[in-house]
């Protein structure tokens, strides 16, 4: 089996006496594209932050390409690139110079790609910096992380500051790299309808624990809403095995199960002489359940 | 020949895997005889640069369609429609449909009806098709 690109091996990660990440243990490999999930402050930003050794982890450890992640060669940083949340860079300089300056500490950098990524997104090459809205800065960031054409990218809500069809234009982008060759994306955001066009896998970070990690495909064949409408009354013992969220009112039931199966709706007819529909939930539906349920 | 129907109609924001969207949908089309023995599916780039999703996401649902038997990978050429007759054992075909009518029975059960009676509306449904 091959090295995996970023390993997270029992990351653990404190703030003072506030544990952020408490033990995750997450392999990401080769060619997957890994979808980052999670409530604000759930530890999105500290578990990429730690893997591209920004952050150093309390406890446990991570590598990339194999590396410490505390401790990357140069070689290991020109194969990766990153768009963090905020972008700093420098406000007196002016696009066309910070392209360059950037570009001068990569030994591969494709100057052709880079202009025709200015060009689509309009970048005012000519402009400083520091004039820049913060959707042009994001743009201005992104195109910086991709004009080396790196085999792991890194993206903590890159898109967060782009408008709809700036963000389009992305996702596009980002598919078209995704084509050409084998490339790794960890790709953290709160805008699952991006995810579900681009994402192979998901991870769900809850409690600074791994809630869920898996194939986006598999999560939604696995979730699912189902509606129970009984011909009496449900009585108060009524409970669904791997419920996420239940409400009962009266002879009707609405409950979020983790691990559909056929069997199980079968079960309910039986043992609740009812009927069950099922309805099938899109990620962030999915996201909520598992955030706000209420268990009967 | 390449077929000519439109590209297929793809919602990433579904709770359906987007994989089982474009399988569900060759069924149908091959069904319905929009798609035809011989004629080809678009291919997998086209597909997820018209839909803005991810290639791989194609790939697997071609895979699955080959795998069940509606199409065949042609070298250099792409992905073939294969005769219907292919689709499936009986076996799976006929659970397939008993997986469709489970609720219905269910429903009929709540409304009271005998199994008689369910036969009934059955075979009067039957009658009123050709075939």
């Amino acid at each position: 089996m091959n090295t995996p690109v970023i390993s997270w091996q029992n990351l653990q990660k404190s703030f003072g006496a506030k544990e952020v990440l408490r033990g995750i243990h997450l392999d990401l490999e080769s060619g997957t594209v890994l979808g980052l999930l999670g409530a604000n402050g759930s530890g999105k930003t500290t578990l990429i932050k730690c893997a591209l050794g920004l952050l150093r982890p309390t406890a446990g450890s991570v590598s990339v390409f194999g590396e410490n992640s505390w401790d990357l060669s140069a070689s290991a940083k020109a194969r990766l690139g990153y768009v963090s949340q905020e972008v700093t860079s420098y406000p007196w300089m002016r696009v066309r110079q910070v392209i360059a300056y950037t570009a001068a500490f990569y030994p591969k950098w494709n100057q052709v790609f880079v202009d025709e990524l200015s060009r689509r997104w309009h970048l005012p090459l000519e402009d400083r910096v520091g004039t820049l809205s913060t959707g042009q800065l994001q743009t201005v960031g992104i195109v910086l992380a991709l004009g080396h054409e790196p085999e792991l990218l890194v993206l903590d809500e890159p898109v967060a500051s782009l408008d709809p069809s700036a963000r389009r234009q992305f996702l596009r982008t980002l598919l078209e790299m995704l084509d050409g060759r084998e490339r790794t994306v960890l790709f953290s955001t709160h805008i699952t309808s991006d995810l579900e066009r681009v994402a192979g896998r998901v991870a769900i970070l809850a409690d600074g624990k791994l809630r869920f990690h898996g194939e986006l495909d598999e999560l939604k064949d696995r979730v699912k809403r189902l509606r129970i409408t009984s011909r009496h009354d449900l009585p108060a013992s009524f409970a669904v095995p791997g419920a996420l969220r239940c409400e009962v009112a009266g002879a009707n039931a609405t409950v979020s199960v983790a691990d559909f199966n056929e069997k199980l709706v079968h079960d309910m007819r039986q043992t609740w002489d009812a009927e069950v529909s099922v309805h099938d939930l899109n990620l962030e539906e999915i996201f909520v359940e598992m955030h706000d349920g209420s268990v009967c | 020949m390449a077929a000519e129907f439109a590209p297929f109609e793809i919602n990433p924001s579904s709770g359906i895997p987007i994989y089982r969207q474009i399988v569900d949908q060759v069924f149908a089309l091959v069904a319905s005889g929009a798609l035809r023995t011989g004629d080809l599916l678009p291919s997998v780039r086209q597909v997820a640069r018209d839909a803005a999703v991810n290639p791989m996401t194609v790939s697997k649902a071609y895979s699955k369609l080959e795998a069940d038997g509606v199409v065949r990978r042609v070298r250099g050429q792409g992905m073939e429609v294969l005769p219907p007759s292919q689709n499936g054992s009986l076996d799976e075909r006929k659970q397939q449909f008993g997986a469709t009518i489970e609720p219905a029975l269910h429903r009929a059960r709540q409304l009271g009806l005998t199994r008689a009676q369910i036969r009934e509306v059955i075979a009067s449904l039957l009658q009123d098709r050709p075939s």
